[in-house]
C-alpha cells in the first residue's frame, strides 16, 4: 500500500493538487464524497446530525461516533488493497505510524485564499471571507473534536507546500517526487562534521514545546472562560481592513475570541508592546471601520497579571 | 502618600491611605443608607477579601439589614484546572424578594463577579446591586454592573484592607501596591 495524505487549508488549491497527484501516480483518490459513497454501499449512512459540525466532543452522539469509526475502518480497509491519495479526513493522523506514507499540508495566506475563492466561485469579498473562515473553523473543530489535535500544528507533516509560491501542477509534481524519494529511502552518509552540525542545531525541548503549543496563551484563556462558564467562539469572524485598487483584500483581522453573551471580541497579545504595534494598528483600524463592534485587547501585562492572579504559587520565584 | 515602606522585606507602596479609606467608606455608607431606606436589604459579603470593608461599611449605615456571606472557587486554585467555578460556601439566608447588595473588595476581570451575579439572579431577589471598594476597569474582560464604587485603580497588584497576597497583608489598614516576587 502506498499512501499520500493531503491536508489543506480551504482555498489553497489542495483539492486540485490531490486530483493531479492521483492522476500522476495512478493512486486511488479518497475524499469525503468517496467515503460517504463507499460506506453507503455497505449500508452505512451518515447520521442526520453531522458529527463534523459538533461543537464539542460531548455533542457527538453514539451514531456520530459509530460513523466516524466506520469511516476510519473503511479507509484502513481500502489502504490494505490499494494505493491511496487521501484528501483531508485526518489522513495524516490515521497513517501517522506508517512510515512510508507521505503527509502533505497545503497552505496559503488567508488573504490569498480569500482572493482565490472570490475568483473561483465569483463571490464578493465579504462572502468569500465568511466562507474561508467557516471552513477553517470547521477543520480546526474536526481536528480538535475527533483527534484531539491542534490543526495549526504543521509538525506532523513531511512536506508543507505554500501555493502562493508555485502553480498547482508544480506542487503536484513536487508531491509525486517527494513521495518517490520518501517511500524509497536512500542511504545518506553523514560525515562526523555533519553530525556535529546537526546536533548543534537541534532544537531544545523547550523550543519544541513552545512550537507545539503555538497558542498556549489562547488555550489558557479559553480554559479560564470555560471555568467561569462563559461561552466563547474561537476566531469566528474576520474583519476586512484594507483593499487594493482592484478590490483584493490586503489586510484582514480575526480577533481570537468572541463572547456571544457579551457580544464582545477579545484579542490576546502576549508580545512585548514594541512588537505589538501592528496588532494595535489593526485594532485601531477595526474600531474606525466597525465602530459598532466591541473589541478588547488584552495586552501582555494584563494577561500575565491574570495568570499570576490565578496561579499565585506557580508565579512565585519567577 | 507614595513613600516606600518595607514590610517583612517586601516592597509595599501605599496608594490609598487609612484616612482616604475611612472617608470613602463613610460616603458609601451614607449613600447606601439613603438608597435603601425602607427596603428589605441583604448585604452579601464575598469571602474572604471583603470582610474588612463590609464591617466598616455597615458601621456607617443607619438602616436595618441582614448580612450573609458567599464564597466561590477561583480559576487555578486547584491543580485540576479542567473544573468549573462552584460555590464553596453558600448563603444561609434566602434572598428571594429581597433587595440584595453584593459587597466586593475588588472588581477586576468581572469573571467571578459575573458568575456570582448570574447565580444570585436565579434566586429571584427583588433587586441586585454591587458595591466594591476597588474597581480596575483596565483589567475588565466581561462587563459587570458596579453600582457603588470606592476607588478606581490602575492595572496594578494591590494588598491590604482585606486584600491578600498568599493570605498575607489582609490586616494592613491602607491599600498598597505590592511588588510580587
Amino acid at each position: 500500500m502506498g499512501i499520500i495524505t493531503i491536508s489543506r487549508e480551504f482555498g489553497s488549491g489542495g483539492e486540485t493538487i490531490a486530483r493531479l497527484v492521483a492522476e500522476k501516480t495512478k493512486f486511488h483518490l479518497v475524499n469525503k464524497e468517496t467515503i460517504i459513497k463507499g460506506l453507503s454501499d455497505y449500508g452505512i449512512e451518515q447520521p442526520p446530525e453531522d458529527p463534523e459540525k459538533a461543537v464539542s466532543k460531548e455533542d457527538i452522539g453514539p451514531d456520530g461516533r459509530n460513523y466516524i469509526e466506520a469511516m476510519h475502518d473503511y479507509i484502513y480497509d481500502l489502504a490494505i488493497r490499494n494505493n491511496l491519495v487521501i484528501l483531508g479526513r485526518g489522513g495524516s493522523f490515521l497513517f501517522k505510524d506508517y512510515p512510508p506514507a507521505l503527509h502533505v499540508r497545503v497552505i496559503a495566506q488567508f488573504t490569498h485564499r480569500v482572493n482565490k475563492v472570490m475568483k473561483l466561485y465569483g463571490l464578493n469579498s465579504e462572502t468569500a471571507v465568511k466562507l474561508v473562515k467557516e471552513k477553517d473553523h470547521e477543520k480546526r473543530q474536526y481536528y480538535r473534536r475527533i483527534f484531539d489535535l491542534n490543526w495549526n500544528n504543521t509538525r506532523p507533516y513531511d512536506l508543507v507546500l505554500n501555493t502562493e509560491k508555485m502553480g498547482l501542477e508544480d506542487a503536484a509534481d513536487i508531491v509525486v517526487a517527494g513521495y518517490r524519494i520518501h517511500a524509497e529511502p536512500r542511504q545518506v552518509k553523514d560525515g562526523p562534521d555533519g553530525t556535529d552540525i546537526e546536533n548543534g542545531i537541534l532544537t531544545s525541548p523547550a523550543e519544541e514545546e513552545a512550537d507545539k503549543f503555538m497558542h498556549s496563551s489562547e488555550e489558557e484563556f479559553a480554559s479560564m472562560l470555560d471555568f467561569y462558564r462563559i461561552r466563547w467562539d474561537y476566531e469566528p469572524k474576520t474583519f476586512l481592513l484594507e483593499w487594493d485598487s482592484e478590490g483584493n483584500v490586503i489586510e484582514a483581522f480575526s480577533p481570537d475570541f468572541y463572547l456571544p453573551d457579551q457580544d464582545l471580541y477579545i484579542e490576546l497579545t502576549t508580545q512585548k508592546p514594541k512588537q505589538s504595534w501592528r496588532k494595535n494598528r489593526k485594532i485601531r483600524r477595526m474600531k474606525e471601520l466597525y465602530p459598532h463592534v466591541s473589541v478588547r485587547l488584552i495586552d501582555k501585562k494584563s494577561f500575565e497579571s491574570l495568570l499570576k492572579k490565578h496561579h499565585p504559587e506557580e508565579s512565585k520565584g519567577e | 502618600m507614595t513613600d516606600k515602606i518595607p514590610v517583612n522585606n517586601d516592597q509595599l507602596k501605599v496608594i490609598i491611605t487609612r484616612e482616604e479609606i475611612k472617608e470613602k467608606v463613610e460616603e458609601l455608607g451614607k449613600k447606601i443608607t439613603d438608597d435603601y431606606a425602607g427596603k428589605d436589604l441583604v448585604l452579601i459579603g464575598v469571602l474572604r477579601g471583603s470582610i474588612y470593608f463590609l464591617v466598616d461599611l455597615t458601621r456607617k449605615m443607619d438602616i436595618p439589614f441582614a448580612i450573609d456571606f458567599i464564597s466561590i472557587s477561583q480559576y487555578g486554585e486547584q491543580s485540576d484546572s479542567a473544573g468549573v467555578v462552584r460555590i464553596t460556601k453558600d448563603l444561609d439566608l434566602s434572598i428571594s424578594g429581597k433587595d440584595v447588595l453584593v459587597v466586593e473588595d475588588i472588581v477586576d476581570t468581572g469573571l467571578s463577579l459575573g458568575y456570582l451575579l448570574r447565580n444570585l439572579k436565579t434566586r429571584n431577589p427583588a433587586d441586585l446591586k454591587v458595591c466594591t471598594l476597588l474597581n480596575v476597569e483596565a483589567r475588565r474582560i466581561v462587563e459587570v454592573p458596579v453600582d457603588y464604587k470606592g476607588f478606581e485603580i490602575p492595572n496594578i497588584f494591590v494588598v491590604g484592607y482585606g486584600l491578600d497576597y498568599n493570605e498575607k497583608y489582609r490586616n494592613l489598614r491602607y491599600i498598597a501596591e505590592f511588588d510580587r516576587p
